[in-house]
């Protein structure tokens, strides 16, 4: 779980540095880096950390 | 025909200004200097000291000559710039002090010798790493740095070919400050003031991590981010890398543009601080069973706002000594830049404080205090390329933000930050690299360009989006890129070493089990009962 998050949170980067070469208008790239920062987003807090709360010290 | 006749005059006075008259070294023949009688009886007002006498002359047999006056001109801008940057740095350098006590006074008394040590260390640590490794993966290919004479030895870039155009990604001269030439006057002041600003993204994490973190493990941790990956983000943004040259190659704005380093220096350490606090994992006590978030009050209230007031004072250096001087290339707007920083602090504590005080009932001393920092890393970006409307408006949402955040942290993400380091540095970082992108006004000029592009950094509001593209393209990578970088760094620091203390050293309180000494050995510790439902 901890590794898709890793892997999903990269992803997001790289989606973001993609909008450099898939599209050359500032509208088009716009929307990609905010694709990119929701998908990083998700990785981080909707992934790594909801996997390290499954087994948080509060729950033991 | 008065008329006439002053008209003509002015015509005349118009169409043939008198040309000045090119200095010569024979010019110099007939100054005078202070006659050595009239030294000895000393020099009350002043008007004795600092002659041509002082102006060193190459050959004693020509004696003065027009190139020895220009070198002299040249050197002091130089030696202007350099006083400059590094008592501005020595200022930065302070701000250490300023983020052990406010860390330190918002832990609980028991964790203090092991909490002020961290932030003691860290500067030790990270200046080794940065020495050694750090500054020439970061600068060594920056490519010159013209307020400071040049430092030409920093010219060598790693760079790849991505999408047709060049990618820089990390610097290849001044490993020691001695290799590829960099044995070098000026490359010594690049070194001090980057150094002292990387040993402020590391003391960043030392906060959300305090009360249990394994002090080898923080050790481990701090001399990789010093040596790694700061220095990597540092060298994108500012060291001539690929984020900085979004402008050239892409047509976005000037780049990526970060003034004093909201997304260099306070979202690395944040975004690093989120990823420390989710492996380390809450404090024991600070959750129930169901998941309520307990209050763990820190123990002196008092330190915690001397230290704001100190960490205020060291951003007078933080933001207008990135200019890196004061003298050329536009470098006179330090006195806007230290206007802004001011005014930012001071909407952010408005805002954090009206918060508290409309949502709790009181104005809470510790995050109003929190509330001028976030004001304070908000502007850092913008510093130099917004007016003072701007600057307070970007201060207090900061300040609103950094409530907002904490409260988002503590009880969605239910990640223990004891010291509120991740929404202070990681989420006002982001939001101060974003307001660049919209609240940039286009009057600053440093030197004609920013970033190898022609023109004023201009923002969303000031009519360039491409600039909000190139700002919101470096949140991307602290996000993407920073967060999962320290994240598996200390996932392995965590394999290696273990980055959490054991419950008993924990509930004892780290100070003795880590440390082997009191902070307060005069005092007798009380816990206050802990219930865990």
């Amino acid at each position: 779980m901890v590794l898709a998050g890793i892997v999903i949170t990269l992803l997001g980067f790289l989606i973001s540095v993609l909008s450099l070469a898939m599209t050359s208008g500032v509208g088009g790239r716009m929307v990609m880096v905010l694709i990119g920062l929701a998908v990083s987003f998700t990785g981080i807090i909707g992934i790594i950390n909801r996997a390290y709360l499954k087994n948080a010290i509060w729950r033991k | 025909m008065l008329a006439a006749a002053s008209l003509g005059m002015a015509q005349t006075s118009a169409a043939a200004p008198v040309a000045p008259a090119p200095v010569t070294t024979n010019d110099f023949k007939n100054v005078d200097t202070p006659k050595p009688e009239l030294r000895v009886k000393g020099d009350p007002d002043g008007s004795l000291t600092g002659t041509v006498a002082d102006i060193a002359v190459a050959d004693s047999k020509k004696g003065l000559t027009v190139a020895d006056a220009l070198n002299q001109v040249g050197q002091n801008k130089i030696a202007i710039n350099f006083v400059w940057t590094l008592i501005t740095g020595f200022l930065v350098m302070f701000m250490q002090a300023g983020f052990a006590v406010v860390e330190t006074g918002l832990c609980r008394a028991k964790n203090a010798n092991h909490t002020m040590m961290m932030n003691f260390m860290v500067y030790g640590v990270g200046m080794l790493a940065y020495w050694l490794i750090g500054f020439a993966i970061q600068m060594g290919g920056v490519g010159g740095v013209a307020n400071l004479g040049g430092a030409a030895p920093l010219n060598t870039e790693w760079t790849i070919t991505l999408f047709g155009k060049p990618f820089g990604l990390f610097g290849q001269h001044g490993l020691f400050l001695t290799q590829g030439g960099t044995y070098d006057v000026g490359v010594m002041v690049v070194f001090l003031f980057q150094m002292v600003f990387m040993d402020t993204a590391l003391t960043i994490v030392t906060g959300s991590a305090a009360e249990r973190w394994k002090f080898a493990a923080f050790i481990v941790s701090s001399f990789v981010l010093g040596a790694f990956t700061y220095p990597l983000f540092a060298n994108w943004a500012w060291g001539g890398g690929w984020l900085a040259n979004l402008g050239t190659n892409f047509g976005l704005g000037k780049g990526y543009c970060d003034f004093a380093g909201s997304g260099v220096v306070h979202s690395v350490g944040g975004l690093t601080a989120l990823a420390v606090a989710i492996i380390v994992g809450p404090r024991i006590g600070k959750y129930t069973r169901d998941g309520k978030s307990n209050a763990i009050i820190g123990h002196d209230i008092v330190i915690v706002l001397t230290g704001c007031f100190i960490l205020a004072f060291g951003w007078f250096g933080f933001n207008p000594g990135s200019t890196l001087g004061a003298s050329g290339n536009g470098s006179l707007r330090i006195s806007s830049v230290a206007v802004n920083t001011m005014l930012a602090g001071m909407t952010g504590s408005f805002g954090a404080m009206l918060y508290m005080w409309m949502r709790y009932g009181k104005p809470d001393a510790s995050m109003t205090g929190n509330g001028l920092l976030a004001g304070l890393v908000a502007i850092t970006a913008p510093s130099g390329f917004v007016n003072t409307v701007g600057a307070s408006i970007i201060g207090l949402i900061a300040g609103v933000l950094v409530c907002l955040s904490v409260e988002f942290v503590d009880r969605v993400m239910k990640v223990d930050d004891p010291v509120g380091a991740i929404s202070v540095h990681g989420a006002n970082g982001l939001w101060g690299v974003i307001s660049v992108g919209l609240f940039a006004d286009g009057k600053s000029n440093y030197g004609g360009s920013w970033n190898g592009v022609n023109g004023s950094v201009t923002g969303l509001f000031y009519g360039d989006a491409g600039q909000l593209v190139a700002q919101l393209i470096g949140v991307a990578t602290l996000v993407g890129f920073v967060f999962t970088l320290s994240f598996v760094v200390n996932l392995l620091v965590d394999w290696a070493v273990g980055q959490r203390v054991s419950a008993k050293a924990e509930l004892e309180g780290l100070d003795l089990p880590e440390m082997g000494q009191l902070g307060y050995p005069e005092f007798e510790l009380k816990a206050r009962p802990v219930t865990v439902q």
